[in-house]
C-alpha cells in the first residue's frame, strides 16, 4: 500500500514550489545547505510493508519479554538504586569533610577524581560530570542544544528514521550520541570545552541530516524520489569529489551504519565482524571492511542510491570490501575509483586524473547531472580557507601552550578533510568561532586541560574506533596530553580553484593523501621518517603508538620503529587494539599498557588515580 | 608410473634459490634478476643478458628475525623471504624487480633495501606501482612503470640493451619454454593423466626459478620422455583443481595427491595458469605495450577490483575446471593474505552456489606441507567427490 492519497499530491506541490525557490536562492547565492527540498522529497513509504515489519519487531520484543529473567532484572534494579543512594550519602559525607576552600574550588572548578563516575556493568556513567558551576552549565545547555538539533533535524522527515529504527540496530545506537559527547568532553572545562562542543555539534548535524538521507532513500522504506540523486561512496573515499554536482547528494555510505556507530557504541560492529567471520572471511582482515562486509552478510545496510563510487583505499582489505557490495546489490552500478599506491611518483599523478574523469563521467550518465566548474571552485576555495584554520591550530599546539586537543577535535578533523572537505558553509562558521576562542585563549596563556599537563604527546597509527575518547583518559588519568594524531596530518596544499586541469590533478594528489593512506601508503618513509620528524615539530615527549592488531601496513613495520625509536630514545608506548572489536584488546588492556610503561619506565604517579583502575567493559 | 628421468635432478634444483643453474648462468656473464609477483613481467627481466629468478624461500625454518621486523600478524612468504635475505640467500642478486601491490610484499622489498641484504655495488631495487584496473590508461600507466623504473633501472645499472629488438628475442625464448610446459599441461587434461599434479609443479617451479635457455633442454627431453610413458592402470579417486594465491612448495601438490587427489590444474600464483601462456607479438607496434597486456589481460590476481576482472577470475576458474575436467576445486590462500583472504571467502560459496562446483576453501601457511588438519581436510574433500560420483552414478 503506497501513500497516495489527495494529501500526498498536497504535499508534493509544496515540494515543488519549495523546490523552486530553492533554485532561485541558489542562483542568487543564498542556497541553504543540505538542500531543504532534499528533506521534503516525495516519500514512497509502503505501509502494508512497514506494518509487517512493525509487528515483527513487536513479534521479538513480545518473545524477549517473555524470556528475560525479570526477578533478575528488577533484584539488579534495587541494587542500583541502592549503589546510587550509597554514593550519593557518600559523595554528600565527602563534601560536608571538606574545608570551606576546598569546597568552593570543587563548586567553582569542579570534581577532581573521575573514575568513580563508572560502575561495572552499566552502559553510561553513573552521573554527569561536576565541570564547575560555570562550565557545568554550559555544558548542559550544549547538551540540550544537541538534543534540540538532532529533534529538529529528524522532525523534518520524521517517519523515514523512525521506520529505519525498526529495521537496523546501529540506529538505536544514534540515541546514546549525546553520551559520546559526554565522553568526548570528559575532564574539560573552559575554553577548550566550548571549542569541543562547537566541533562536535557539526559533525552530529552532519549524521543527523545524512541518517534521515539515508532513512528516505532506503528501498525498505519505500525508496523515496531523493534516491536518484544520491551518488553513495565508500566511507573510506573521501567526498570531495561531489563538489562539482551541487544537485546530488553524496552519502559515505557505510559511515553511519559501521564507521561512525562503532566510535559511538564499542559493541556495535561485533555482529557484523562475527556474521562475515561465519561467512568464511579470516579473523586477520581489518574489522574496517571485515565489518562493512558483515554489515552486508546481515544486510544491516540501506538498500539505496543511484551508483556507488568504491575506493582502492587505504589498504588491501578496503579495495576488496567492494567485490561483496556488487555482490548484495548487483543492480548498484559501480565505479572504482582507484589511485597509484607510490603516489610520490609524480608520473602517476596523470593516471588518477584520467580515473578522476572517468568518475566524473560515470555519475553524469547514471545521475544526468552536469559537472560544475564554478560549484567546485567556491567549495574548494572554502576548504582552503579551513585548512588555513586547521594549520592555526597546529601552530597554536606547537607552542607551550597548546589549546586544541582532545577527541572532539581528533574527529571533527578527520570529518572535515574527509566528509565535508568545505561542502557546509555552516562549518565555516565554526571554524571561526573556534579560531576566535583558541586564539584568545592563548593569549591568556590558559591550560586545555587544566591542571593536567605533564606530557606532550603525539599518536601515530589508527586509533581503536571503540576507544576514541582514548587521548581524553590519557590527559585525565597521566597528564599525557595529545597535540596531534598521525590521522590529522594529512594534505595542507592549497587546491588549484582556477586552472581546471591543475585543479584535478590537486584533487588527485588530495585524494591520494586522504586519511591513513598519507602515511601507510607510498613507501615506509611516509609513515617512519615521518614520525620523527613530527616528533620534532611538536617537541613530543611521548609517542602512543598504536598497533591495529589486523593493520597489516602498519605491522610490518613494527621491528624498524622499534629499532630506530630506540636509537633516538624517545618514550614510545606500544598499545595493541582491533579497531573494531574490543573482544580481543579491552579498553582496560589498552589503558593497563600506558599504566604499566607510566610506572616502570617514567616512575610516575598518575594525576587522577581513580582512573587507572575501572571497568568499563559494557560501556559504550 | 616410471619415474621421469630428471624429476630428481629438477627437485634438487628447488632446493636453493641460488640453485646450480643460476650459477651457472652467473658464469656464463648473466645478470640475475630478481622478482616475485607476476604483475612484473617476468619476459623483461631476460632480456638481453639478463635472466630471471622468481625468488622462493626454500626449506624455511625459523623466521623469528623477520618476524621481529614485520610481525606474526603478516605473510609467511613475505616474512619468509626477508628472512632468507637477511641469512644472506639473496646476495646472487644483481636486481630485484619489486611492485607495491600489496603491502606485506612491498615491506619485504623495503626492509630489502633498508636492512642492505644485498651488497653488489650496482644492485638496485625499483619499486613499481600497478595499477587496479584494465583500464586504457592504466595500461599506459603500467608501461609508462616498467619503461621509467624497471627498464631504465637495467640499463643504468647493468648496461643492458633494452631496445624492441631485445624485447622480442627475449619474448621468443621465453615463447619456446611456454610451448613445452602447455604441450605438458594438455596432457593433464587426459582421463588417466601420464603426469601427476606433482611433478608438473615441480617442472613448472623449475621455469620460473632457472634460466630458460639452460632448463630448456631438460624440459625438452621430458616432454619427449612424457609422451612415452605409461600412465597407471588405476584411476585417480577424485580429479582438483587449485585456485587462489601463492603456492611455491609443489610438497603441497603432492599432499593433496597422497589424500587420493589428482591435481589437474594450478590457477594459483607460481603455477602455470596464467603465467605459460605464450606471449603472441604483431609486428605494427611495440612489443612493450603488447606484452604488458598481455599480462595485465591474463592476470587472475585478486588485486583487481574492476568488475570485469571479478567476473573473469570466477570465469577462469570454472573453464579450467571444465577443461581439465576436475571433480572439485580447491580455493586455497595463503594465511593472512589480505586479498585472497577476501576473494577466497565470498567466491568459494559462489563458484558452489551458482557454479555448481564442490568447493574445499582454506587457508595455510607457507610451510604447509607438515599440517595434519590439511592433510585430513583434504581427505574428507576426496571422500566426498567420491562419495557424489557415486552418487551421480546411482542416478543414472
Amino acid at each position: 500500500m503506497v501513500l497516495s492519497t489527495e494529501l500526498l499530491g498536497i504535499r508534493n506541490a509544496l515540494a515543488e514550489k519549495r523546490e523552486i525557490k530553492a533554485k532561485k536562492a541558489a542562483a542568487n547565492g543564498k542556497a541553504k545547505f543540505p538542500n531543504p527540498a532534499f528533506f521534503r522529497a516525495k516519500d514512497n513509504i509502503d505501509w502494508k510493508a512497514q506494518g509487517k515489519n512493525l509487528m515483527e519487531v513487536v513479534g521479538i520484543c513480545t518473545e524477549m519479554f517473555k524470556e528475560a529473567d525479570h526477578k533478575a532484572f528488577w533484584k539488579l534494579q534495587a541494587e542500583r538504586c541502592k549503589d546510587d543512594l550509597n554514593r550519593c550519602i557518600l559523595e554528600f559525607k565527602q563534601a560536608t569533610q571538606m574545608s570551606p576552600e576546598e569546597l568552593k574550588d570543587v563548586f567553582l572548578n569542579g570534581e577532581k577524581t573521575l573514575g568513580k563516575l563508572y560502575r561495572k556493568g552499566d552502559m553510561a556513567t553513573v552521573r554527569r560530570e561536576w565541570k564547575g558551576a560555570v562550565d557545568t552549565a554550559y555544558d548542559f545547555k550544549e547538551w540540550l542544544k544537541m538534543w534540540g538539533m538532532l529533534l529538529m533535524t529528524f522532525s523534518k522527515d520524521l517517519v523515514p528514521a523512525l521506520n529505519s529504527a525498526l529495521y537496523y540496530r546501529w540506529m538505536i545506537s544514534y540515541f546514546c550520541c549525546v553520551g559520546f559527547m559526554d565522553k568526548n568532553t570528559f575532564g574539560q572545562k573552559g575554553s577548550a570545552l566550548r571549542m569541543s562542543h562547537l566541533m562536535i555539534y557539526d559533525i552530529f548535524r552532519y549524521v543527523a541530516e545524512n541518517l534521515v538521507f539515508l532513512a528516505k532513500c532506503d528501498k525498505k522504506n519505500g525508496n523515496s524520489v531523493l534516491n536518484k540523486k544520491v551518488v553513495l561512496f565508500d566511507e573510506m573515499t573521501m567526498g570531495q569529489i561531489m563538489a562539482g554536482f551541487p544537485d546530488l547528494v553524496g552519502i559515505p555510505y557505510q559511515l553511519m551504519p559501521v564507521f561512525l556507530v562503532s566510535e559511538i557504541d564499542q559493541l556495535t560492529c561485533i555482529p557484523y565482524i562475527d556474521a562475515v567471520e561465519s561467512f568464511g572471511l579470516p579473523a586477520d582482515t581489518c574489522p574496517v571492511p571485515s565489518s562493512e562486509c558483515g554489515a552486508l552478510v546481515i544486510d544491516a545496510l540501506p538498500h539505496m542510491g543511484s551508483c556507488f563510487i568504491s575506493s582502492s583505499m587505504p589498504c588491501d582489505g578496503s579495495v576488496m570490501a567492494s567485490e561483496y557490495m556488487s555482490r548484495r546489490f548487483p543492480d548498484l552500478p559501480v565505479y572504482h575509483l582507484t589511485f597509484p599506491v607510490r603516489y610520490e611518483y609524480e608520473e602517476t599523478t596523470q593516471d588518477a586524473v584520467e580515473d578522476i574523469k572517468g568518475c566524473i563521467k560515470f555519475v553524469e550518465e547514471i545521475t544526468g547531472a552536469k559537472w560544475n566548474w564554478d560549484a567546485y571552485f567556491k567549495q574548494m576555495k572554502r576548504f582552503n580557507e579551513e585548512t588555513a584554520y586547521e594549520l592555526q591550530k597546529w601552530e597554536v599546539n606547537k607552542t607551550d601552550y597548546p589549546q586544541i586537543i582532545g577527541p572532539c577535535y581528533e574527529l571533527f578533523r578527520k570529518w572535515n578533510y574527509e566528509m565535508d572537505g568545505g561542502a557546509d558553509p555552516r562549518t565555516m562558521r565554526t571554524f571561526e568561532k573556534v579560531n576566535d576562542i583558541m586564539m584568545k585563549a592563548y593569549e591568556r596563556r590558559e591550560e586545555a586541560w587544566r591542571g593536567k599537563m605533564k606530557y606532550r604527546g603525539i599518536v601515530w597509527s589508527c586509533p581503536a574506533h571503540y576507544y576514541a575518547n582514548f587521548s581524553n583518559w590519557l590527559a585525565n588519568c597521566w597528564g599525557i596530553d595529545i597535540l596531534v594524531e598521525m590521522e590529522s596530518l594529512n594534505f595542507t596544499k592549497v587546491l588549484e580553484t582556477e586552472d581546471k586541469e591543475e585543479a584535478l590533478m590537486d584533487l588527485a594528489r588530495l585524494y591520494e593523501r586522504m586519511v591513513m593512506r598519507r602515511h601507510t601508503n607510498g613507501g615506509y618513509h611516509n609513515v617512519v621518517d615521518e614520525l620523527w620528524r613530527q616528533v620534532e615539530d611538536w617537541r613530543a615527549e611521548i609517542i602512543i603508538m598504536y598497533q591495529n592488531v589486523a593493520c597489516k601496513n602498519m605491522a610490518t613495520l613494527q621491528g624498524i620503529l622499534d629499532d630506530q625509536c630506540r636509537d633516538k630514545n624517545y618514550h614510545m608506548i606500544w598499545i595493541e587494539h582491533d579497531l573494531m572489536d574490543p573482544r580481543t584488546v579491552s579498553r582496560k588492556n589498552m589503558r593497563g599498557k600506558v599504566n604499566e610503561y607510566m610506572r616502570t619506565v617514567m616512575r610516575a604517579e598518575p594525576i587522577d588515580p581513580t582512573l587507572e583502575e575501572f571497568d568499563d567493559e559494557t560501556a559504550m | 608410473m616410471k619415474d621421469l628421468k630428471h624429476m630428481i635432478y629438477f627437485e634438487n634444483l628447488l632446493d636453493n634459490a641460488d640453485n646450480e643453474l643460476v650459477e651457472q648462468a652467473k658464469k656464463d656473464g648473466k645478470f640475475i634478476m630478481g622478482y616475485t609477483c607476476y604483475h612484473i613481467p617476468e619476459v623483461l627481466l631476460n632480456v638481453d643478458n639478463c635472466v630471471s629468478v622468481r625468488l622462493r624461500a626454500p626449506r624455511t625454518g625459523s623466521i623469528d628475525i623477520s618476524t621481529y621486523y614485520m610481525s606474526n600478524y603478516v605473510c609467511e612468504f613475505a616474512r619468509a623471504l626477508l628472512e632468507r635475505a637477511i641469512e644472506g640467500g639473496f646476495q646472487f642478486l644483481d636486481g630485484l624487480a619489486a611492485v607495491d601491490a600489496c603491502s606485506m610484499m612491498n615491506r619485504f622489498y623495503e626492509h630489502f633495501s633498508i636492512l642492505k641484504c644485498n651488497e653488489k655495488d650496482h644492485f638496485f631495487l625499483p619499486i613499481l606501482d600497478v595499477p587496479y584496473k584494465t583500464e586504457d590508461f592504466s595500461y599506459r600507466h603500467m608501461q609508462r612503470q616498467l619503461e621509467t623504473r624497471l627498464l631504465a633501472a637495467m640499463h643504468e645499472n647493468l648496461g643492458v640493451d633494452i631496445s624492441d629488438a631485445a624485447i622480442r628475442k627475449a619474448v621468443a625464448e621465453h615463447n619456446e619454454v611456454c610451448k613445452v610446459m602447455q604441450e605438458i599441461s594438455e596432457m593433464r587434461k587426459a582421463d588417466n593423466p601420464v603426469i601427476t599434479g606433482y611433478e608438473f609443479h615441480v617442472l613448472n617451479l623449475v621455469t620460473y626459478t632457472c634460466p630458460k635457455y639452460l632448463i630448456l633442454p631438460y624440459l625438452k627431453e621430458t616432454l619427449e620422455e612424457l609422451k612415452k610413458r605409461k600412465p597407471d592402470k588405476q584411476l585417480p579417486r577424485a580429479r582438483v583443481g587449485i585456485v587462489g594465491s601463492e603456492i611455491d612448495d609443489p610438497e603441497f601438490t603432492k599432499m593433496i595427491e597422497a589424500a587420493g587427489a589428482r591435481v589437474v590444474f594450478d590457477r594459483h600464483c607460481f603455477g602455470s595458469i596464467p603465467g605459460r601462456e605464450v606471449i603472441e607479438l604483431t609486428d605494427d607496434e611495440d612489443a612493450l605495450p603488447q606484452i604488458v597486456r598481455h599480462y595485465m589481460n591474463t592476470s587472475e590476481c585478486a588485486r583487481y577490483i574492476a568488475d570485469n576482472k571479478v567476473h573473469q577470475r570466477r570465469e577462469t576458474a570454472d573453464r579450467l575446471a571444465k577443461e581439465f575436467k576436475a571433480d572439485g576445486i580447491i580455493y586455497e590462500q595463503m594465511k593472512y593474505c589480505d586479498f585472497w583472504g577476501f576473494e577466497r571467502a565470498l567466491v568459494s560459496h559462489i563458484m558452489a552456489d551458482e557454479y555448481g562446483w564442490p568447493i574445499l576453501s582454506i587457508d595455510r601457511l607457507y610451510n604447509a606441507r607438515g599440517s595434519g588438519q590439511l592433510r585430513t581436510r583434504f581427505q574428507a574433500f576426496v571422500e566426498s567427490l567420491e562419495i557424489k560420483k557415486i552418487q551421480k552414478g546411482g542416478k543414472k
